[in-house]
């Protein structure tokens, strides 16, 4: 058995970042642009990192430039091969670019493929993996990478100790200003190399929801638990979504019910959120569910019980039923967005 | 078919985490499975049960306290047990233990089918498992909703941002379980009976390589807020004028 350990002590590693641009159905992510402006910003103040990027798969680019901002070159792997993820393909394709660019400093918006590939990244390149946010000294040099630990109770940061470092970013650390515009050039990655076939993959495909709004993305939340009472009773939080252009999320408790899909779930065990605006609605604030909201923005609860521990991390409250309550606040937004 | 589970020891989350001098303070911790290593251990023994003959081995790399979850494995099913006893102190020198451990117990061949947790509930980083499967040079999917073994293989899927991703590998294959793969089962008192009586055995873990992430520091988060309660929705709406504005633009 081998140890996919390799040493790569003959190359000189320089100030050099790349960023993995995420594409989906041809479709360049926003969280993966978003990446891009955090790293650009970075380079910034840390003077004179060369950065480029990797996009594998077809993917439409005509906006690229104007979407992404800031300079560099994005190696496009156009290869049909790359259209979907294969963990052999995608490692053998970063890890040639690494390799190619002479790179430092790998980063990934952070996303289910992200947090497949990477480890296998660090484990090939014997680099550091981090994630969250970057936490910047005094002097604005990264000083590591930030995040909630044990259920939200506590932040931790990490710190590289190795020469090459991975980073995946939360969708908490974005650019915080407008990037200036530059020259990005695109120019065609040409494999070369061995073939990219995976070891073990038989079959493959993705199938996207109709509904594409996921709680994990969206910038408003609103979110249900018990006191909804029943499947149907989340109409009226469908309805408040549909109207901010929001996503739904469920406490365990309506997921373990039936009444919401997993994918739905925010808390310990399903997914943290960052919106700028939560909702929970008949949700008690059990710890578990809290540790989801811990990035959250502003937080609205509605509850019958006045002592239910949500109202602890809220910053508005409405003490009543969701049942009477949802309905007024749907008709007093749909007023609200009439008139604006 | 020989089937590895891997699991760890995380805090249960309703007991007390206290913090001091950047440090955590475990005292008045109460150490569980890791919640989705129950659905990592649940879906080995389904397995097992489906297929006659097939056995289930644990492996944990930690202090030795984590042979009591490692006794609570073996009630609830599985075969045999292995306490690596080590402090990892990055995910990294957990994937190189478990990693070691499990080539010195199937040194000619590979089990067919291993399980971790998608993440652990402690630190969240959820590396472990893609980590494991680089080392040992096989194939892995990670945070599997639903699997199916077949005579070659596992057909497995997974949620990814806004849908659902499907792949059928062969083995062997390497899965770390999301919450709503199964339902794990409780531990019988028959079942507590039967895995005091299974083999555990506690193995060295020595690792020389330095970790290639240092924890450098922790601090508790504050968490509370003041909040004010207001008796009109029409109210709420006005005091989230900001927010709601935001909102819609951004789709446009």
């Amino acid at each position: 058995m081998n140890f996919h350990s390799v040493e790569q002590e003959n190359i000189e590693y320089m100030n050099r970042f790349l960023v993995f641009l995420e594409q989906r159905q041809g479709v360049v992510k926003q969280a993966s642009i978003e990446a891009w402006k955090s790293v650009q910003e970075l380079a910034a103040r840390s003077g004179g990192a060369v950065i480029s990027a990797l996009l594998p798969g077809p993917a439409d680019t005509s906006r690229l430039e104007e979407l992404m901002g800031g300079d560099g070159v994005v190696c496009h792997a156009d290869d049909e091969a790359f259209r979907l993820y294969t963990p052999e393909g995608y490692v053998h394709l970063v890890m040639e670019r690494m390799a190619g660019e002479g790179c430092s400093a790998l980063f990934f918006a952070d996303s289910a493929l992200a947090r497949d590939l990477a480890p296998r990244l660090s484990v090939r390149l014997r680099a550091s993996l981090l994630s969250g946010r970057l936490s910047l000294s005094a002097a604005g040099e990264v000083a590591g990478c930030t995040r909630h630990v044990y259920a939200a109770s506590a932040e931790a940061t990490f710190v590289p100790a190795r020469p090459i470092s991975i980073t995946l970013l939360s969708s908490g650390s974005r650019a915080s200003s407008a990037i200036p515009g530059g020259t990005i050039t695109i120019k065609p990655h040409a494999l070369c190399g061995a073939s990219v076939d995976g070891f073990s993959q038989l079959a493959h495909r993705i199938v996207m929801r109709r509904d594409a709004r996921d709680v994990a993305e969206a910038g408003i939340v609103v979110a249900g638990g018990r006191g909804m009472g029943s499947e149907k009773g989340f109409a009226l939080l469908d309805e408040l979504a549909e109207l901010l252009g929001g996503a739904v999320g469920a406490s365990r408790a309506a997921v373990d019910a039936g009444w919401r899909p997993h994918a739905s779930q925010i808390g310990q065990t399903g997914k943290s959120v960052a919106p700028a605006l939560y909702i929970a609605c008949g949700i008690s604030g059990a710890i578990q569910h809290l540790a989801g909201i811990g990035s959250a923005g502003m937080v609205v609860a509605i509850n019958t019980d006045m002592h239910a521990p949500v109202f602890d991390v809220a910053d508005y409250g409405i003490v009543g039923d969701v049942g009477q309550v949802l309905p007024r606040l749907n008709d007093a937004v749909r007023e609200f967005l009439k008139k604006k | 078919m020989h089937l590895v589970v891997c699991i760890c020891q995380v805090p249960d989350t309703a007991s007390v985490i206290g913090f001091a001098d950047g440090t955590i303070d475990r005292s008045r911790v109460n150490d569980v499975i890791n919640p989705y290593d129950e659905y990592a251990l649940e879906e080995a023994l389904r397995q097992k049960e489906r297929l006659v003959g097939s056995t289930v081995t644990v492996f944990t790399a930690g202090p030795p306290s984590s042979g009591d979850i490692l006794r609570k494995a073996l009630a609830m099913g599985a075969d045999r047990a292995f306490l690596v006893s080590a402090e990892p102190r990055d995910p990294w020198q957990s994937a190189l233990l478990l990693c070691r451990a499990i080539l010195s117990v199937y040194p000619e061949q590979l089990p067919d089918l291993l399980f971790c947790g998608k993440q652990s509930t402690d630190f969240q980083s959820g590396q472990v498992p893609s980590m494991l499967a680089e080392l040992l040079g096989i194939a892995s999917f990670s945070g599997a909703l639903s699997l199916e073994a077949t005579s070659v293989g596992v057909r497995a899927e997974r949620e990814i941002e806004g849908g659902s991703e499907f792949a059928e590998l062969r083995y062997p294959v390497l899965i770390s379980a999301e919450k709503g793969l199964n339902i794990p089962r409780k531990i019988s008192i028959k079942g507590v009976m039967e895995g005091r009586k299974k083999p555990l055995e506690v193995v060295e873990g020595s690792i020389e390589e330095p970790p290639c992430v240092i924890l450098r520091g922790i601090v508790p988060l504050e968490r509370k807020k003041r909040c004010s309660f207001l008796t009109d929705a029409g109210e709420l709406v006005e005091l989230l004028r900001h927010e709601l504005s935001l909102s819609r633009a951004g789709e446009h």
